[in-house]
C-alpha cells in the first residue's frame, strides 16, 4: 500500500512538473537561444544514430519478410509490408526509444550535473528561470524533433529495405516504391508520426523530472541519467500502446 | 541617524525536514564592511549566504538588503535586488556549455539590457582583464584550473558593479599561495568598489585578513560575533579555537 502511495505520488510530481514546462513554454520571456541549441543537441545530433538505424532495421526487416514471403509467392509484398510495419509503428517506436536512450541519459545527467555543480543557483542568482531556461527549452525541442527524427527514420528504412531488396531481385527504385506507398494514406501515416510528439513530452518531462531534482551529488548525477533512460523508455512503450488505441477510435480504416 | 545596514538578518529560522540549520540568528554587516562567516561543516554557513540573495526562503525572521525585506518581495522586486549582488560559487558554478566570454556576458545581458553588444564585450573584457584572465575568454571552464575557475567566478560575479558580494569558499580546493591571491582580489574589490563582502570560509588566516567583522556559526545559532581579537576572548571555547590561526 505504501508503495503504491509513493509511486502515484512520484508519478503526480512527474505530471505536474511536465505540466508546468508546458504551461511555461507559452509564457514570455522566450528563451529562443537556449531553445535553438536545444534543436541541435536534441535533433541535429541524434540524426546520425536515427539514420543508421532506420537502415539497419530497413534491411534486416526486408531480410526477414523476404523469406516468409517468397514461400507464399509474395515477394511483391515486401516494400508494402516495410512501409507499413515502419509507418505505423516500428519507425516512431524506435525513434522514441532511441532518443530516449541518447537524449534522456543527456539531460537528465547534463541537468543533473548542473544542479550538483551549482549552475542551477548561479542562473537563479541572475534572476533568470532556471526551469524554463533548462527545462522548458529541453521538453519544447523534444516535442518538435521527434516526429522530424522519425520520418528521418521511416525513410531510411525505406531506403535499407530498397537496398536488401535490390541486391537479391535487382528491383527498380520506382517499383520499389510504388509498392511501398500504395496502400499508404494520410491516416496512417501522420498520426503514428505526430503521437511522437508525446513521446518527446515523456523524455523532456522525465529526464529533466530527474535532473532538475536530483540532491546527491554525482551519485545523484549518474542515478539522473540511468532513472531517466529507464522510466521514458517505460512510459514510451506504454504511452504507444494507448496512443494506437486512440489512432484506431479515430481513424478505424488504420486498424484494418 | 546611521547609514542602513548592507545586510541584515532579524530572527532568522530555516529547517530542512526536522533539521534545523538556522536558529534564531540575527546580525547585520555595514555598508563596505567585509565579514567572515566561520563554522563547522554542516552549521548553515553557505544556507545563509543562499538567504541574502533570495535563493532559500527562511520559514521564519526577516532578511534585508539596503534595508528591504527580500523574504516577502515580488519576483520583480527580489530581481531588482540581486542586480546589485555578485555571487562567487564554492564551485564558481561557471556555465559549462559556454565560454569564459559568454560566462561573463549572461549577467549583463539578463539583468542589464541596457549594454550594446560592443558595451558588453568591453565589460566583459575590463573584468576578465581585472582578475587576469584577459587572454582565456575563449576558453571552456573544463579548460582552467582550480584557480582560473575561482578568479572567472569571482569575474563573473563582479561584472555587474555589485554593491555587495556574496562569497562562497574561496579558497577551497587551492594551495595557499592561489588562496592567499584570490584574498587580494577580494581586498581590491572592497577598496575599489567599495562593495560590503559576505564570505564563508574555512580559511582562518584568509578571514583574519579580508574580514572587518566575523561572525561564527554552530549547530545553526550564531555563537560569535565581533572582530578577531574580540573573538579571541570569546567565552565560547568552539569561537576561540575557530578564530585562532593554527
Amino acid at each position: 500500500m505504501e508503495v503504491m502511495k509513493k509511486f502515484f505520488s512520484f508519478l503526480g510530481e512527474v505530471s505536474h512538473f511536465g505540466l508546468k514546462g508546458l504551461v511555461d513554454a507559452f509564457r514570455p520571456p522566450f528563451e529562443w537561444e537556449f531553445f535553438l541549441i536545444q534543436i541541435e543537441e536534441i535533433g541535429w545530433q541524434s540524426l546520425p544514430l536515427i539514420l543508421a538505424a532506420g537502415l539497419a532495421l530497413g534491411i534486416v526487416l526486408s531480410m526477414h519478410t523476404r523469406g516468409t514471403l517468397v514461400q507464399f509467392g509474395a515477394e511483391a509484398m515486401i516494400p508494402t509490408l516495410q512501409s507499413a510495419s515502419f509507418f505505423n509503428e516500428l519507425g516512431p517506436l524506435v525513434t522514441g526509444l532511441l532518443v530516449a536512450g541518447r537524449v534522456g541519459a543527456g539531460i537528465g545527467a547534463g541537468i543533473a550535473n548542473m544542479r550538483v555543480t551549482e549552475q542551477i543557483d548561479a542562473i537563479e542568482s541572475l534572476s533568470v528561470d532556471a526551469f524554463k531556461m533548462l527545462v522548458v527549452t529541453r521538453i519544447v525541442a523534444c516535442i518538435l524533433i521527434l516526429p522530424m527524427l522519425t520520418l528521418f527514420m521511416d525513410f531510411a528504412s525505406l531506403a535499407g529495405g530498397f537496398l536488401s531488396e535490390y541486391l537479391v531481385s535487382h528491383i527498380s527504385l520506382q517499383l520499389y516504391l510504388d509498392r511501398a506507398f500504395k496502400t499508404v494514406e494520410w491516416a496512417n501515416f501522420i498520426p503514428p508520426t505526430l503521437k511522437t510528439s508525446v513521446f518527446g513530452f515523456i523524455i523532456g518531462t522525465v529526464s529533466g523530472f530527474f535532473g532538475y531534482t536530483t540532491d546527491e551529488g554525482s551519485e545523484g548525477v549518474q542515478r539522473a541519467a540511468t532513472n531517466s533512460v529507464v522510466l521514458s523508455s517505460l512510459l514510451i512503450i506504454l504511452a504507444d500502446v494507448i496512443l494506437v488505441k486512440g489512432i484506431f477510435f479515430l481513424f478505424p480504416r488504420n486498424a484494418l | 541617524m546611521s547609514d542602513p545596514a548592507a545586510v541584515q538578518f532579524e530572527h532568522v529560522f530555516k529547517a530542512f525536514g526536522n533539521r534545523k540549520v538556522l536558529d534564531d540568528v540575527s546580525f547585520k554587516v555595514n555598508a563596505g564592511e567585509a565579514l567572515c562567516i566561520l563554522g563547522r561543516s554542516g552549521t548553515g554557513k553557505s544556507v545563509t549566504l543562499k538567504l541574502m540573495i533570495g535563493l532559500l526562503k527562511p520559514d521564519s525572521g526577516k532578511v534585508c538588503i539596503d534595508s528591504e525585506d527580500i523574504v516577502h518581495s515580488s519576483e520583480e522586486d527580489l530581481s531588482r535586488v540581486r542586480r546589485h549582488i555578485g555571487f562567487l560559487f564554492q564551485s564558481a558554478a561557471l556555465f559549462d556549455s559556454f565560454t569564459l566570454g559568454d560566462n561573463l556576458a549572461l549577467p549583463l545581458r539578463r539583468l542589464d539590457k541596457s549594454k550594446s553588444p560592443a558595451e558588453i564585450k568591453r565589460a566583459v573584457d575590463e573584468a576578465l582583464e581585472r582578475v587576469g584572465l584577459n587572454l582565456d575568454v575563449a576558453k571552456m571552464p573544463s579548460a582552467l584550473s582550480g584557480g582560473m575557475r575561482k578568479r572567472a567566478g569571482l569575474a563573473r560575479a563582479l561584472v555587474l558593479h555589485p554593491r555587495l558580494l556574496l562569497v562562497d569558499e574561496p579558497s577551497s580546493g587551492l594551495d595557499r599561495i592561489t588562496a592567499s591571491e584570490i584574498d587580494d582580489l577580494l581586498l581590491r574589490v572592497k577598496k575599489e568598489y567599495g562593495a560590503t563582502l559576505v564570505i564563508v570560509t574555512h580559511d582562518v588566516r584568509g578571514a583574519r585578513r579580508v574580514a572587518d567583522q566575523i561572525a561564527v556559526l554552530d549547530q545553526g545559532s550564531l555563537i560569535g560575533f565581533g572582530t578577531a581579537t574580540e573573538l579571541e576572548k570569546s567565552d565560547h571555547e568552539i569561537v576561540r579555537r575557530l578564530v585562532t590561526e593554527s
